[in-house]
């Protein structure tokens, strides 16, 4: 399929693409690794008339800053953070993210701002154009939402992607952004909208410069699980991220952030479960608890699957992802 | 729906890149992926063109020595690098010790995923020389083969890498 024309802009700095963006108007879009947007681009579902492409820009490299958080530049490519041996040793839930996404192609060529900021996908949205031209949904600005016809033109019920966004939200994870007027910080959380229509709240002509992710204090453990129909290449059925401390006798559960992806237009913290959580002593039934708590989560029946294939799917594995991180904090509890 | 009669204003643009160690220059539009590049302006064809969406692998080539998706990489943005595709990999009749193993193994059926496997691999071995067989899988993940020859194409790495191949593979 041969993509239609629009003009191309190199950027040599993030400052540049934000100057370059404001000035190339409306239907301008950044492209960083461009395996999200370039497929969006043949199918027809992004339309840019502009690109401001940010492959001239070299990454620097992940570093400790002086509060001790992890710096990350935004245009880090995945495969490297998944191989580097700071991310693997201070925050290998960071590095287990990463190597979770699709191919080592993709893993080469994709960054992390370009991740976080992914298109959301609906099994509709996501057909080839021709189905789409005749009968455009309302994120192409159509007037029927096909696979939920009852939806109000304002609701989008697209699926947000990203395998990584759970794991850096659980990690408390800040982003800082860069625009004409300067630089602002945001908790990763709030870089979501959930609405499929606009999934983001960065401005008209912001980028993300970087992730910022704080050290993990003692006694911390983590627990990862990227649910898919096939091991590799494929979008994430649930990804289920969990970042938890236990007290100092390392028995009962202080502090628990429990992150949901892949099932609604943006990460879900189930809260209902962290509550099951925290403050109890952790073991069989205490997992059991938070995991009967994901029925609060109401996952998008999205990529074929049934809703209650989803909340058990959940279930199971965020039992399981629990006891690997409560593991991993004792262990970790003992070394210090 | 996004205006479809609007101005279009792809320029075309004169970029050079350097492929299997030759300089081209070549006139580009931006909407021109690496994959149409390389088979239709410079004539090497040995780069398959597969679904266009970066799922099968079939265009994988060297970018700078990373294995990238040629599809998904715009031509526009290659000015000035280093690109290698499998017509690099031999040199005249002599081949590589992977294409060796590609042969000795059968791991050729019908051949479209091959170039991509070949490079995806060499990609493998020039980081790593003694992959593991996970390592291999993983590396080798983003290359589909709809002929499922995959037994024959991980023993064809394991044996360049000089590790014998696997009996369970066998």
């Amino acid at each position: 399929m041969i993509l239609f024309d629009f003009q191309y802009e190199r950027a040599r700095s993030l400052a540049e693409a934000a100057t370059l963006l404001a000035s190339l108007g409306p239907d301008a879009r950044v492209m960083a690794g461009g395996t999200d947007l370039l497929p969006n681009m043949r199918t027809e579902i992004a339309r840019p008339a502009a690109l401001v492409g940010l492959g001239g820009i070299t990454a620097a490299e992940p570093q400790v800053d002086a509060e001790d958080n992890i710096r990350i530049d935004a245009l880090t490519r995945l495969a490297a953070i998944a191989d580097s041996p700071l991310i693997r040793k201070r925050q290998p839930m960071l590095a287990e993210a990463a190597r979770a996404v699709a191919s080592n192609q993709i893993r080469q060529m994709g960054t992390l701002g370009g991740n976080l900021c992914q298109d959301t996908r609906c099994l509709y949205l996501n057909q080839q154009h021709d189905f789409q031209f005749v009968a455009p949904c309302y994120k192409r600005a159509g007037s029927c939402c096909y696979p939920f016809p009852q939806n109000k033109p304002d609701v989008c019920w697209s699926v947000y992607m990203s395998d990584i966004a759970p794991a850096l939200i659980a990690l408390e994870a800040e982003i800082s952004i860069v625009g004409e007027s300067g630089m602002r910080r945001l908790p990763l959380e709030q870089l979501y909208s959930g609405n499929g229509l606009k999934p983001f709240t960065l401005g008209k002509n912001e980028v993300i410069e970087a992730v910022i992710v704080p050290a993990t204090p003692a006694r911390s453990g983590y627990g990862y699980h990227k649910s898919s129909r096939r091991g590799g290449l494929e979008f994430a059925t649930s990804v289920i991220a969990v970042a938890l401390r236990l007290d100092d006798a390392l028995m009962r559960c202080t502090q628990a952030r429990i992150v949901i992806g892949a099932v609604r237009e943006q990460p879900i913290r189930a809260e209902a479960a962290e509550k099951a959580l925290v403050g109890h002593e952790v073991g069989a039934a205490a997992y059991d608890a938070a995991a009967a708590a994901v029925h609060e989560i109401k996952p998008l029946p999205h990529h074929g699957f049934t809703k209650s294939f989803i909340v058990d799917n959940l279930r199971v594995y965020l039992r399981r992802v629990l006891a690997h991180a409560v593991e991993r904090a004792r262990a970790s509890g003992m070394v210090a | 729906m996004a205006d479809r009669s609007r101005e279009l204003s792809g320029k075309s643009q004169v970029i050079s890149i350097e492929v299997n160690g030759e300089l081209h220059e070549v006139t580009v539009r931006p909407r021109h992926t690496l994959v149409e590049v390389l088979r239709e302006k410079i004539g090497l064809t040995g780069t398959k063109d597969g679904c266009e969406q970066g799922v099968c692998g079939a265009c994988t080539i060297l970018l700078e020595g990373r294995p990238a998706l040629s599809c998904l990489t715009l031509a526009i943005e290659c000015d000035g690098k280093k690109v290698r595709t499998v017509e690099g990999l031999a040199n005249g009749e002599k081949v590589t010790a992977i294409q060796q193993a590609f042969l000795d193994q059968g791991a050729v059926q019908c051949g479209f995923c091959t170039p991509g496997m070949l490079m995806s691999a060499t990609a493998l071995l020039e980081k790593n020389p003694k992959p593991s067989l996970p390592e291999i899988k993983k590396a080798l993940e983003g290359n589909l083969c709809r002929c499922t020859g995959y037994n024959a194409i991980v023993a064809a790495v394991r044996q360049a890498s000089g590790q014998g191949v696997d009996p369970v593979m066998q």
